[in-house]
């Protein structure tokens, strides 16, 4: 049967096509540019599919498709491909794609699988306020995802350097001054989008009052969290692999406390 | 009709015997008129660069033409001593096989360099101005440019650098990205050393400075790279602004110790600096690398960089060869099913040129 689920599925056709187009440039030792073109076609065809999906959910409920765990995780997917079809071509960040389609296709795969996608029993408390802070939200984890994947680029290129063993991935990479600073600005992206979205959570609050504390602290950590990671690589206190690190965990840890209060507090 | 191509290379002979058979830039136009008029070629190129000169051409029999173009060779060149030994001779499927592979880089020196595809497009530009080329000769180069283009977008057979230069080069790109803003520093000017400064040069690196015991060398290279000569005693104190360093000193003890870059280093704000050792015994100290942000290479390094690269690029011919035959039995093909009408259009051209002077114009 064709439900919106199956246009999901279609699209992770498509990331692991993306994946594969990748294997094919490492065995090809970096040779053909076209590869890179290719890339961006079939990560772009998913993100269509995965934008129907998303339109199809959000016609059923009559709202922003963020009612559920796996919806939120399929939006949060989604708000990363959508910031490596900006950032890539426009800062010429070669293969950034073969670094987001595999995080892309994990996240949603296992949404996916998972039995998360349920009906919510008590009627959500409606809002303007509430969507507008969800979806902003959504959009700043779909940067700091990104963020997670460029520092992951970051390491494997730094480590090449440090340790003067270049691998096929090499000459693919870009430079590791270039992804500190679209690392950077990925950070500052999504910093401010959650800024914003913490001051929507603190309006619709004061309005509806509906949020739980484990949400709260979480929310704060987070945004602490990142808060004092942009600061820090602002100030010039943190530069290049600490950032990265500090920018990876930041994400791992805030994946972990997302699923904990969804999954112990719905 | 045959296609011939008679010449040496730099693994035929050597230098002494390609320098005498060398064709200066500035007289081809004059060397195809002798060649056609002492020759009886339809159509002829000539590849002259410092490894290689080769004369491309198309005759109507192979065996008339050999014997004459040799001749030529000798005569032009006013050469006491034959050197027949020391030239190759392909014809057809052969000759159309070396071309696509000179003009590939396969058949280079250095495997897959792309500076040969210039020189064959300069030759074939300069034969064509000369209106030594035709029909044939104008398609054969033309495809031999394309399967110089699909090798190279398909294969590996043109990355990495296979030189301690453009290997240092290409990490420095890969660390900094664009060179524009990058200050480099040479300390000591030897012969590798200058070679990596110009590499970089190439690419754009910004401010070079460059000290030396003596200062005159200094100062000539310093001219040379468009940069600055600074005392020996000064490159201390200039170090912190400096963002690539090339060692290469007579020093017996290393001149940079990590003592010396953890304050610096906390200076440049953890901007990544990278050091490229030339020096034997060497100058740089080996525990630098521990540090964050810091990239120490020593000749050892780049050197088996070089090597690694210059052997994936050995693993990657035998797919360009595949590649080369599909692109040699596609002009083959054309060839036969066009020789007829080639031919018929040569043999009218033999019939009009016996009432008015021989003219080579092209044909397409």
């Amino acid at each position: 049967m064709l439900t919106d689920r199956t246009f999901l599925w279609l699209a992770q056709v498509f990331y692991a096509a993306s994946c594969v187009v990748t294997l094919r440039r490492l065995r090809a030792g970096g040779g053909g540019t076209n590869l890179q073109r290719t890339n961006y076609v079939v990560m772009a065809a998913g993100f269509a599919l995965h934008t129907v999906f998303l339109y199809l959910r959000g016609q059923a409920l009559g709202r922003c498709p963020l009612t559920n765990l796996f919806e939120t995780q399929a939006f949060v997917a989604w708000a990363a491909v959508l910031f490596f079809l900006l950032i890539g071509p426009s800062y010429r960040v070669s293969f950034l794609g073969a670094f987001t389609a595999p995080l892309v296709l994990v996240i949603c795969l296992a949404a996916l699988i998972s039995p998360v996608d349920v009906v919510r029993a008590e009627p959500l408390v409606r809002s303007g306020w509430i969507e507008f802070h969800a979806a902003i939200a959504i959009l700043a984890y779909g940067a700091f995802a990104l963020a997670f994947v460029t520092g992951a680029m970051y390491l494997l290129q730094e480590r090449q350097l440090k340790t003067r063993r270049l691998t096929s991935s090499f000459l693919l990479l870009p430079s590791i001054e270039q992804l500190d600073v679209i690392h950077f600005r990925l950070l500052i992206m999504g910093f401010t989008m959650l800024t914003v979205a913490m001051i929507g959570g603190v309006i619709s609050y004061r309005i509806v009052g509906h949020w739980t504390t484990p949400k709260i602290i979480w929310a704060s950590s987070v945004w602490v969290l990142y808060g004092a990671l942009v600061l820090a690589r602002g100030l010039w206190t943190l530069r290049g692999r600490k950032v990265a690190v500090a920018s990876m965990t930041s994400f791992v840890l805030m994946l972990v406390g997302f699923w904990g209060v969804n999954l112990l507090q719905p | 009709m045959n296609l011939i191509v008679i010449g040496l290379n730099h693994r035929s002979a050597p230098v002494e015997v390609r320098e005498r058979l060398a064709f200066a830039k500035s007289n081809l136009a004059e060397a195809h008129g002798l060649l056609l008029a002492a020759t009886p070629l339809r159509e002829s190129a000539i590849l002259s660069t410092c490894n290689r000169v080769e004369i491309y051409a198309l005759a109507d029999s192979a065996a008339d033409a050999v014997p004459s173009v040799r001749r030529f060779l000798h005569e032009h060149h006013k050469l006491s001593d034959p050197v027949d030994a020391y030239l190759y001779e392909h014809r057809d499927d052969g000759c159309i096989q070396h071309l696509f592979e000179v003009a590939c880089g396969l058949d280079s020196m250095v495997l897959g360099e792309t500076e040969i595809l210039g020189q064959v497009k300069e030759a074939y530009s300069a034969a064509q101005e000369a209106g030594a080329t035709g029909a044939v000769l104008n398609r054969l180069f033309q495809k031999a440019f394309a399967a110089a283009k699909h090798i190279r977008s398909t294969t590996a057979i043109t990355r990495g650098s296979t030189s301690v230069g453009t290997v240092a080069v290409d990490l420095a790109e890969k660390i900094f990205g664009k060179l524009g803003k990058c200050s480099v520093m040479v300390i000591g000017t030897g012969e590798i050393s200058a070679a990596t400064a110009r590499a970089l040069r190439s690419r754009g690196a910004g401010t070079i400075l460059v000290c030396s015991r003596t200062h005159e060398r200094a100062e000539t290279l310093a001219v040379e790279l468009q940069g600055r000569a600074i005392s020996y005693e000064q490159w201390a104190s200039e170090f912190s602004a400096v963002d690539i360093v090339i060692s290469s000193t007579a020093a017996p003890h290393p001149i940079i110790t990590k003592d010396k870059l953890i304050p610096l280093m906390k200076a440049r704000r953890l901007r990544p600096l990278f050091l490229i050792d030339i020096a034997v015994p060497r100058d740089i100290e080996r525990a630098c690398s521990e540090l964050e942000s810091v990239y120490l290479y020593d000749i050892d390094d780049l050197q088996v960089i070089a090597r690694e690269n210059m052997a994936a690029r050995e693993r990657e011919r035998v797919a360009c060869q595949a590649l080369i035959a599909q692109h040699v039995r596609r002009f083959v093909n054309w060839l036969e099913n066009n020789r007829g009408a080639l031919e018929e259009r040569y043999r009218s051209r033999t019939a009009n040129a016996t009432l008015s002077s021989p003219a080579h114009t092209p044909a397409s």
